[in-house]
């Protein structure tokens, strides 16, 4: 129902609108945004289910996400391979992810991911301190940034391996309920 | 799958292009996987030297290798969702409310969803029992549980595809099924305004969380909402009680046309749909005019408090925290950051922002808070005691200026238009202006932390609103209500609709001039003036608490004015756009870390506490009390609720097909044991809630206290091992 389009089939806009937030119309606005980034790269035929993606470079000038610091580990997390290419999937997944409509736990499993700078499961202070650099743009002195790290670890980690696991993350997210309000993108 | 090779060129930043090559890559596994085997060269760097006492024993570089073989093949360091938990854990919080998780597993839930796997790939036994949970579901549980998974899309549409293949014959069903849900939610969607709240203003809204974040955001949400109650009782109101009316309208009374009549309200506005007087009071054909009164504004009353508390409900479940704030640094590292900003000079300005915010904590914990002798106590006490007073002061002498402002209008006569507007733009230019005195005080106090400085200057701002309005009303339901004076020709409930409609227009008015003058023209001076070119800073608390008190105007005045709605709705449309423009050009993004959910929690709590309440107790108390004047409006001298209840109780004799009805209302509505045993339900509901909630904060200390001790445990195993390591390598 609706306008006849026909860059997907119905089948898999149904798909689509159950595995992730959106609905058919933002589907098909994504989809123009997609295409946008790589017209020449990504057809707008995907009726059979292309094998297209587009790689970070491209995704990370988004201007949803041309400034935010974190731009690129946002897109690794959200790859399969990795490295920050994304198939039109991905990219859906990722939006959906950090739409309105997602819950926090949802929310709190990605974050970690992408706070996780060498994907090892635990945010270390070796990731801690590329975290607060980012943030902060580097106008925090290595003292500084020594003492914020080693205060946060002390308050979030309860295991005392003087390291975040996922659980330590997410109960320190449990105590923040404007982590569902920042933790988002519009698109 | 054959690769294909694309050589795309890309212009990067520095002007020259570069040239990527775009190759097809097979497909694997996102998951999250921890290489086991390899040795970390990064662990054996020297650790930092201020490590807490508790931790050396974890120093990896003084552990044997043995014992890092052991450690490396834990259980926790090799992760992977777990879908057939994250299902169990789904039922196990579906079967009870979603927000209420069983006591028993909140900790040990999380670690079932991150098990160990042998291989990244879903392996077929796992994929079995996930599909055969899945199954149980109903079609909507299903959607919503493959939308809240951790996998990517392709995994998700593939057990997608096979649950859907199980569940029934053709998939055809199946799909029928789901478009039913789908257009359940759709209805419920519509319904609840959701094409108002998710499409109006999209663009505008995005425009401006990316420039100034999400505090002052919530501002327009908060407008959005409002426009969405308005349009809500219009309709109601417009349906039942205009459009019968318009039909068949009274014979037309002498117009006298008198200038300014529309912002007055005068003039040809007097007899019109505008007003109560207007509405006659008998049945038109077979409507009966005055029942559709009482019964379309109460309605509309009852639909906003249903939607009022649905949106604190579900305000409170998202702001919600079960501890106290205590881990602000890490919150502030890992929370503070909004990712909607995405202008460069917003995007730097936050980060100023957070930098600025880590030094303060930084310098708050090195040095030791002074504690306060008797001298800065007394100074520090003498100075809020100051403020308060002075104040309150000012908020007693506004509200007797607004008394006696009052009585130059008299239902007798007037003489000219112009004076009565005097009052609405005193009142308005009270309200406008004083909070902005109140915040210039409150400079001068000094506060332990920058939120309570803003419950301080909100809780003044409401007192000043409040007390307006209770003057107000007290002067109208009092006075003019029940004066007896002899040759009362005017209808009284006329006579407040006019005065209401003057009060929420003059509002608008002296807003907008507000936005003209003092924020543009002021703006400017200081974007000039000053060396760095400063703009100024939203205030939101301040906006909102103005738009909570005209609403409170409005459902107030709804049942005087059954328009009221509609002029409440173009007032908002008309601020939105002045207000989106003003603070594009003359507004900076704000420096203070502004905790959207939580105030947004309080500002529709305050939406429907003093103000929804307040105008219902008011409207309630005229229905119940007051008597309707006696020679205008649908109800010459019967009393309003009085009506209601004879008509309901009547119901039996004219309609026997809905004696149910007269029977409920006669044994259950009237009857005071009912209601005293309903509301003696409801409060035992409330405490076994309360202790309900009080059960599992000890369980959850319980639990924290847990996790501390494996902790400890985690360490004294690893201790021995290393311990017996040494040991037999020395044997």
């Amino acid at each position: 129902m609706g306008n006849k389009q026909t860059i997907f089939t119905d089948e898999q806009l149904d798909a689509y609108q159950d595995c992730t937030f959106f609905t058919r119309k933002e589907i098909l606005r994504l989809h123009g945004r997609y295409h946008e980034l790589a017209p020449h790269l990504v057809p707008m035929d995907y009726t059979n289910d292309p094998d297209v993606k587009v790689p970070l470079a491209l995704i990370v000038n988004m201007p949803e996400l041309k400034e935010n610091p974190f731009r690129n580990r946002i897109v690794e997390s959200f790859s399969e391979d990795g490295q920050g290419n994304l198939s039109f999937n991905d990219f859906v997944d990722m939006f959906s992810v950090l739409s309105e409509m997602a819950p926090r736990e949802l929310k709190a499993i990605y974050a970690f991911k992408i706070y996780d700078f060498n994907v090892d499961n635990y945010i270390c202070k070796e990731d801690l301190e590329k975290t607060l650099n980012k943030l902060t743009k580097e106008e925090l002195t290595p003292e500084e940034v020594n003492l914020v790290c080693e205060k946060a670890i002390e308050e979030a980690d309860l295991d005392g391996d003087s390291k975040l696991s996922f659980a330590d993350f997410e109960n320190m997210i449990s105590r923040a309920p404007d982590f569902l309000s920042t933790f988002h993108i519009r698109i | 799958m054959a690769a294909s090779r694309i050589m795309e060129t890309i212009p990067n930043g520095d002007g020259d292009d570069d040239l990527f090559e775009l190759v097809a890559v097979g497909r694997s596994c996102r998951a999250v996987r921890f290489d086991v085997t390899h040795e970390d060269h990064e662990d054996l760097e020297a650790q930092h030297s201020h490590e807490p006492r508790h931790r050396n024993s974890l120093q990896r570089n003084s552990w044997s290798s043995s014992t890092q073989r052991v450690l490396s093949s834990m259980p926790s360091r090799s992760i992977r969702w777990n879908q057939t938990a994250a299902v169990s854990q789904y039922q196990s919080r579906s079967t009870k409310t979603r927000r209420r998780r069983p006591p028993n597993t909140p900790c040990t839930a999380n670690q079932e969803v991150f098990r160990e796997a042998q291989n990244c790939a879903v392996d077929g036994t796992q994929k079995e029992e996930l599909l055969n949970k899945l199954q149980d579901l109903s079609a909507g549980e299903c959607v919503r549980l493959l939308r809240e998974m951790p996998l990517s899309f392709s995994e998700k549409h593939e057990i997608r595809s096979l649950v859907f293949c199980l569940k029934a014959e053709e998939p055809i069903s199946a799909n029928r099924a789901l478009c039913c849900h789908q257009f359940k939610a759709c209805f419920l969607k519509v319904l609840c305004g959701g094409w108002l709240r998710f499409q109006l203003w999209q663009k505008v809204l995005k425009n401006i969380s990316a420039r100034f974040g999400t505090g002052v955001l919530s501002y327009f949400i908060f407008l959005r909402r409002m426009l969405h109650y308005n349009i809500l009782l219009f309709l109601i109101s417009g349906i039942f009680l205009l459009l019968p009316q318009i039909s068949n309208p009274p014979p037309p009374s002498k117009d006298n046309d008198t200038d300014l009549w529309m912002v007055t309200g005068t003039g040809i506005l007097t007899d019109s749909v505008m007003f109560y007087g207007h509405y006659t009071n008998h049945t038109s054909g077979n409507y009966n005019i005055p029942l559709a009164y009482i019964f379309s504004i109460g309605t509309g009353m009852f639909v906003t408090c249903v939607m009022l508390v649905y949106s604190i409900s579900k305000s409170f479940g998202k702001s919600f925290c079960t501890f106290k704030t205590t881990g602000n640094i890490a919150l502030k590292v890992f929370c503070s950051w909004d990712f909607k900003v995405c202008r460069k000079r917003s995007v730097k300005l936050q980060s100023v922002n957070i930098c600025t915010q880590l030094k303060e904590m930084l310098s708050e914990l090195s040095c030791r808070k002074q504690k306060r002798n008797l001298c800065s106590t007394l100074g520090w006490l003498s100075v809020h005691l100051l403020v308060w007073s002075i104040c309150l002061l000012s908020i007693a002498a506004c509200m007797i200026a607004v008394y006696y402002i009052h009585p130059k209008i008299k239902p007798g006569g007037h003489k000219n238009n112009v004076e009565l507007l005097t009052l609405p733009l005193v009142v308005s230019c009270i309200s406008h202006l004083l909070p902005g005195f109140f915040d210039m005080l409150s400079r001068g106090e000094y506060y332990d932390s920058p939120s309570v400085h803003i419950y301080v200057s909100i809780a003044r701002n409401l007192l000043l609103k409040g007390c307006i309005f209770s003057v107000l009303c007290y002067y109208w339901l009092t006075k003019i209500g029940y004066s007896q004076e002899g040759q009362n020709k005017q209808c009284w409930e006329t006579l407040v609709g006019q005065e209401l409609y003057r009060l929420v227009l003059m509002d608008l008015i002296v807003s907008l001039l507000y936005i003209i003058f003092a924020e543009f023209l002021w703006g400017l001076c200081i974007g000039n003036i000053t060396f760095r070119r400063r703009k100024l800073e939203f205030d939101i608390a301040r906006d909102v608490l103005e738009l909570i008190y005209g609403q409170t105007l409005v459902w107030f005045g709804v049942l005087f004015s059954p328009l009221l709605p509609a002029v409440q709705i173009g007032k908002l449309f008309l601020l939105f756009y002045f207000k989106k423009t003003s603070l594009m050009k003359n507004f900076q993004a704000p420096r203070k870390h502004w905790r959207a959910t939580q105030m947004s929690l309080l500002f529709i709590g305050l939406l429907f506490f003093p103000s929804f309440i307040g105008a219902l107790t008011c409207v309630v108390y005229t229905m119940w009390r007051i008597k309707p004047s006696s020679h205008c409006g649908p109800f010459r001298n019967r009393n309003m609720l009085e009506l209601g209840k004879k008509w309901i109780i009547n119901l039996e004799n004219s309609n026997p097909s809905m004696q149910w009805l007269s029977w409920a209302y006669v044994h259950l509505v009237d009857n005071p044991l009912f209601l005293f045993i309903i509301a003696g339900l409801f409060l035992t509901i409330i405490y076994i809630h309360m202790q309900v909630l009080d059960g599992q904060k000890m369980i959850i200390e319980k639990l924290q206290e847990q996790i501390d001790h494996e902790g400890e445990d985690k360490k004294f195993l690893i201790a021995k091992i290393q311990a017996l390591n040494e040991e037999s390598a020395q044997l």
